[in-house]
């Protein structure tokens, strides 16, 4: 017998209205990063919400123009939402399964940004190319 | 003590600061620490040096074992073994024997008072501790002499933490739990049957970031992980203040995902983090599949009758009339309620979190 072959689902797509809660610190955050330029972040998966208010949470956010996909130790997702400055992060392991979530309010996600230690590192190589082609 | 910086290990093995980023992200979220920590943490922790770890597996079935090294690997799990040295385990090093136990006494002396103990199962003290014994030395014996150069303990699994499983009644071998034995060393139970993996990672990055052990509760256990119960966090904790409950596991109120208290859920009085860490890669958790909750993280659960009764029918030892008194809990703003951790995360969500503030936090 196949799993959907088994009579008892339990339905996960209740809602139980705690997303409603995290819309309500969205629209805080967003304000502030206007007001002060400082925006923050949302943990999904540290709040108690069912699969349905994930779903619905995602609905309501809407998709907007940019998504960004990584891979780093596993593919992550940065998607803009119908919001602009509202990203919803996912980052997956390299099995493929969703270990973290979150909505980051920000202009843009730090994670896009390259650090300096490395930036510097990089120029170093760029000037070893450089010398060695010259 | 390796010389080795935890970033310089990674980046060896061609882990980027992105990734490590991202890690450091996932791990402040399975601590309950406040989303904007992952920076702070990740600045502290590039830093680290590499501790030793020794791992004794005492009297025990390797579940422990299996939910670390098993769960959803390659993981995150995975990459905070990169980050210590794991000098002994008897279960996954290569080595068998006489060179085991020579590796074992190699990396005591080599990093005596400064590794740490990792150690899964009870200690049984029957028979002069013959029950179980490893090399020809009982548990006891070899607890007794690994710990003594050990900076921190830490008590895998609720055998370790509590007895266990072995400790159930009658208790046959006389098992005890390593805080029975070990009174002069700083110990953090990690209790569940297994444990979640994401909290023994946890312990590690902790001791890694800020060189000390988390803040615990009465039973020894991180408060960050344990610090509310199964019900406070359930995602079905709303239907319960709704008196929304499934009456069998198969009636209209579980098909709809209602609440398991009447069921025999133990989530009211269980501390434990399987509702928001979840398992199996964070596919789901019992409660999420249908099954109340079993308070495995808990002293002496198994013996504390039927996994089907109901908190509010007499039962021991867990704390029932706690969970029978939660029954008159008042409705509404579940998000609230629900989460302290998450509420104090909230006001300092605007802020940007320093190291500083991290060390406050866990003071």
């Amino acid at each position: 017998m196949a799993l959907p072959d088994i009579p008892v689902v339990a339905e996960t797509g209740a809602l139980t209205g705690n997303a409603r809660a995290v819309l309500g610190e969205v629209e805080t955050l967003l304000d502030g990063l206007l007001r002060t330029g400082e925006g923050g972040i949302v943990d999904i998966r540290g709040l108690p919400l069912s699969p349905g208010d994930r779903i619905w949470l995602l609905e309501q956010l809407g998709k907007g123009e940019v998504e960004i996909h990584l891979d780093i130790g596993g593919r992550s997702r940065i998607l803009e939402t119908a919001y602009p400055a509202v990203w919803w992060i996912e980052h997956c392991d390299e099995g493929g399964h969703l270990i973290s979530e979150f909505i980051q309010v920000a202009y843009v996600p730090e994670l896009i940004s390259a650090h300096p230690d490395d930036v510097e590192s990089g120029l170093e190589h760029l000037r070893n190319r450089n010398a060695d082609l010259s | 003590m390796s010389d080795n910086r935890i970033l310089e290990t990674l980046a060896g093995q061609g882990i980027s600061r992105r990734a490590f980023l991202k890690y450091c992200a996932t791990l402040a979220s399975l601590m309950a620490l406040p989303p904007s920590a992952g920076k702070a943490f990740a600045e502290a922790l590039a830093k680290a040096p590499r501790p030793s770890v020794i791992w004794l597996p005492f009297q025990e079935c390797t579940g422990c074992t299996e939910s670390i090294t098993r769960s959803h690997s390659p993981s995150i799990e995975g990459m905070i073994f990169d980050m210590i040295s794991l000098d002994y385990q008897e279960t996954l090093m290569a080595a068998a024997g006489h060179q085991a136990e020579a590796a074992l006494h190699e990396a005591m002396e080599r990093n005596m008072g400064k590794y740490i103990l990792i150690v899964d199962g009870s200690v049984p003290l029957g028979l002069d501790g013959a029950y179980s014994c490893i090399a020809g030395r009982s548990n006891l014996e070899m607890l007794k002499e690994v710990a003594q150069g050990a900076a921190a303990i830490v008590a895998m699994g609720s055998c370790a933490a509590y007895g266990g499983l072995p400790k159930a009644n009658p208790n046959p071998t006389g098992a005890v739990a390593v805080s029975d034995v070990i009174k002069d060393k700083p110990i953090v139970n990690i209790p569940g049957c297994p444990p979640i993996p994401a909290v023994i990672t946890g312990v590690l990055a902790h001791y890694l970031t800020f060189g000390s052990l988390p803040e615990l509760d009465h039973l020894g256990r991180p408060k960050s992980f344990y610090g509310e119960t199964i019900h406070d966090r359930c995602y079905r904790r709303p239907f319960y203040d709704q008196g929304k409950f499934a009456k069998t596991f198969d009636d209209e109120g579980a098909r709809k995902g209602w609440c398991l208290f009447e069921l025999g859920c133990k989530g009211p009085v269980t501390y434990n983090a399987c509702a928001s860490v979840k398992w199996n890669g964070g596919t789901s958790w019992p409660v999420e599949s249908g099954h109340g909750c079993l308070g495995c993280s808990e002293p002496d659960f198994w013996d504390a009758g039927s996994f089907y009764k109901a908190l509010s029918m007499p039962a021991n030892p867990l704390k029932l009339a706690a969970g029978a008194a939660v029954a008159g809990a008042v409705a509404g703003i579940a998000i609230s309620v629900s989460n302290k951790a998450r509420k104090g995360a909230a006001k300092t969500g605007h802020e940007t979190t320093t190291l500083a503030d991290l060390e406050k936090h866990h003071e």
